[in-house]
């Protein structure tokens, strides 16, 4: 059966490496990837979930294959496309081509080929078996919700948490978190960094019970302050400075030998026109919980991960951008994203379950408790 | 066979001039040779027999090649008219049958796929592969010489209520019942299935509506609330269809078998009564309310109609709650299944022994058209009108044990 987290030997054995792409580039294609589905979907209004759902696609799509093999924007494309469908928010292949190509530089857009529908059509039969038609994924951004609704404390103050957090799981899709820990582990380590960073200390919730010595003991077992910390940062790693030019840029541009060996120029995934000041500001959420709540909408243009934003100690000041910070968005309705909600009623998984649990993949939800079989009185 | 062809030659891909990547070519054999681990070979299958159609593509029964003795059926994904790559109906289907797993639903085992070669343009064809099951219940039922007791047809009735129960319980509608969707195993072991209209729902929150399709359910199984173009509706659009297929147990074939959308709200009408506000609160607010002709002074007539054929009272008092027009009336799952129809005596019993003496497999896709004996008006019911010509249990089942 296959499982999809993995430990770092394995993170670091890929396909792309064994075939000559160095661990910090193939990272790097993984970001530009995940940041360029993001951006897609944004730019077609695509809901957090379908993005995520699109993300997870393609780091499970490269566990198995080499960026070599698949060049990573087309691959991106039909993640994307697979994960409108079977989020429920269907768009039409050819309108995120449209999209892709407006949002990549020509080069890039040529490795989509002489016929891009056709190859993403081809490419969505081989993403399908490679991802073994495991089409539901489940994401921390309801768990994060889940969670904050537990936590006693100061409100404005807890929202402000929650809302810096929502954006740390945004930015986690840049790296392959979602192939190391389930979506329940890093919801509260990236909730316990953005408690650290807004200030908001829990001390209180509800439900707690004497054996508890922190809130997440209620919904996962067995979390250590080294998995916390090394979780936040990799998250955090995506706002230093990254090493320029680790490896060619692309294998699907020109020789690297012709590329400019600092190519500090923003990713071509970022329309041209990007340089918003609200984005620009600091590691702006790439999905943000819309005013009413109704529906995740990206706001403004993003800039690329790879600027550097604050380090660790200057991103204590991070909430200030998120004054007025709005209320988390409940999770999507039936209007946009058919329910997730399929697992009712068997009781939730957590909790509790082991970190790791032993398979992510337990057989299918028990169903209903068995009917009682007595004639009714 | 290698994907290696002259004609192919010339057209060497634009992104081959890069020396990183690989050529269309070597792409080529790459995929071909590519050994999903998580996918295997449709061709561990031998195809035996085609056994139906279903929403999206043909369904046969197979035989496992290393086991002679293991038959699965095997759906074929159909996507020859796509445009837009995997249908997104196989793709909630899928989704839908992971998440489903109980005995009163067909079992899901794989997803299978065909060699990517030159000859397919390098696109695999995809199968679900299920459990394969030797019946299904309109194939059973065409034929006269299968005849249920009143305790199998409880059995029959309980089981397929169980898998009602689950899958409503599970947050998913079927939207397609209908004998033909109804399968039953040699040991008499129920299973819904074909899942390719199914979806998931979630219970409207006020002012909050849902806007499914209501181009939903074979039309002789369709419940007045679609017909009249309901696009909120819930759990109870498959029970109405459940309690078609109640009836048809003793009818032998689908009660109401209206030619079109108008016909089949008129003959529902005649059976169930008019449908108006008074014993339907809230029915004038649906769109095709006024849009559709509704027969006016019709009395409700389920258990005066019915009873000639089913006898039992609490079997005519299920029904009776099963048919309701108005979908907050009709019977959900749980309460259909406390219903005294199944406590009592003669109890459900076991469909084993009953389908021993039947050593064909029997599907309606295989059976003759069956007869248009619908649910008669009630004088002809009086008149003890029944199916006549019997059919013979030979001549087009396949041959299954």
């Amino acid at each position: 059966m296959p499982y999809w987290y993995y430990d770092k030997k394995d993170l670091q054995n890929t396909p792309s490496f064994r075939d000559g792409i160095s661990t910090d580039t193939e990272n790097r294609y993984r970001k530009e990837g995940a940041r360029f589905i993001i951006d897609t979907g944004s730019k077609m209004d695509l809901g957090y979930n379908t993005v995520a759902t699109g993300v997870v696609y393609f780091h499970r799509f490269y566990m198995f294959h080499s960026f070599r093999t698949f060049p990573r924007y087309i691959t991106a494309c039909c993640c994307l496309f697979l994960a409108g469908k079977v989020e429920e928010t269907p768009k039409k292949c050819k309108d995120i081509i449209k999209v892709a190509k407006s949002l990549l530089t020509e080069q890039k857009f040529a490795s989509f080929g002489e016929d891009p529908k056709e190859e993403v059509m081809t490419l969505e039969r081989i993403l399908l078996q490679t991802i073994k038609f495991d089409l539901q994924v489940e994401h921390p951004y309801g768990y994060l919700l889940k969670y904050a609704k537990c936590l006693k404390g100061d409100k404005p103050k807890l929202q402000k948490m929650v809302q810096m957090a929502w954006t740390f799981v945004n930015d986690s899709l840049c790296t392959t978190l979602c192939l190391q820990w389930e979506p329940e582990v890093i919801a509260v380590a990236l909730m316990f960094l953005a408690g650290k960073l807004s200030k908001f200390e829990v001390l209180d919730w509800n439900g707690r019970i004497p054996k508890h010595t922190a809130w997440w003991d209620m919904f996962v077992e067995d979390i250590t302050m080294e998995l916390l910390e090394d979780i936040c940062h990799q998250v955090l790693d995506l706002y230093s400075p990254q090493p320029q030019s680790s490896g060619g840029d692309s294998p699907t541009g020109p020789p690297p030998a012709k590329m400019p060996k600092n190519d500090k120029k923003p990713l071509s995934v970022t329309p041209p026109t990007s340089a918003s000041p609200v984005a620009a500001a600091a590691a702006k959420s790439a999905v943000t919980p819309s005013k009413n709540g109704a529906e995740m909408k990206f706001e403004g243009k993003l800039e690329p991960l790879r600027y550097a934003y604050p380090a660790y100690g200057a991103l204590a000041t991070y909430g200030g951008v998120f004054a007025g910070a709005l209320p988390p968005p409940p999770r999507p309705g039936a209007a946009l994203v058919a329910p997730r909600v399929y697992a009712e009623p068997p009781p939730p998984r957590f909790p509790p379950v082991n970190v790791p649990p032993p398979n992510y993949f337990p057989p299918p939800p028990p169903g209903p408790p068995p009917r009682p079989y007595y004639p009714p009185t | 066979m290698q994907g290696v062809s002259a004609p192919r030659e010339p057209t060497q891909p634009v992104i081959s001039t890069n020396s990183t990547i690989l050529n269309m070519r070597e792409k080529e054999k790459y995929i071909e040779e590519f050994d999903f681990p998580f996918c295997d070979e449709s061709s561990k299958y031998e195809k035996v027999a085609k056994i139906g159609q279903g929403t999206f593509g043909e369904v046969f029964k197979a035989r496992a090649r290393n086991s002679n003795k293991k038959f699965v059926a095997m759906k074929k994904v159909l996507m020859d008219n796509e445009k837009e790559g995997f249908p997104i109906t196989a793709l909630r289907e899928i989704k839908i049958l992971q998440l489903l797993k109980h005995e009163n639903v067909v079992n899901l085992i794989e997803i299978c796929r065909t060699k990517a070669t030159l000859h397919n343009k390098y696109r695999s064809t995809f199968y679900l592969v299920f459990d394969f099951c030797e019946h299904d219940l309109a194939g059973l039922l065409s034929n006269v010489n299968v005849k249920f007791s009143l305790g199998e047809i409880k059995k029959v009735m309980q089981q397929l209520l169980n898998g009602l129960y689950y899958i409503h319980s599970n947050k998913i509608l079927h939207r397609d019942m209908k004998a033909a969707n109804i399968l039953i195993t040699k040991s008499g072991i129920l299973k819904l299935t074909d899942f390719g209209l199914a979806r998931a729902f979630s219970v409207a929150k006020s002012g909050q509506v849902n806007k499914y399709t209501n181009r939903v359910v074979t039309l002789w199984y369709r419940p007045p609330e679609l017909l009249l173009g309901d696009r909120n509706y819930g759990p109870s659009v498959d029970m109405w269809g459940g309690g078609c297929i109640m009836a048809e147990m003793w009818t032998r074939s689908p009660i109401m078998q209206g030619p079109t959308e108008q016909q089949q709200l008129i003959l529902i009408s005649q059976l169930c009564g008019s449908c108006t506000p008074d014993v339907w609160p809230g029915v004038e607010n649906l769109d095709l309310y006024n849009k559709m002709e509704l027969p006016k002074g019709q009395k409700r007539k389920v258990k005066e109609r019915l009873k000639p054929y089913v006898k039992d009272p609490y079997g005519c008092d299920l029904l009776d709650k099963l048919l309701q027009l108005d979908p907050a009336k009709r019977y959900d799952a749980d309460t259909a299944l406390n219903h005294d129809f199944f406590w009592t005596d003669p109890m459900p019993c076991d469909l084993a022994n009953m389908l021993a003496q039947h050593t064909q497999s029997m599907f309606e896709y295989l059976a003759p058209p069956r007869r248009p004996g619908h649910l008669r008006h009630h004088h002809h019911v009086a008149a003890g009108a029944k199916p006549a010509a019997p059919v013979q249990d030979s001549g087009y089942q396949d041959r299954v044990f």
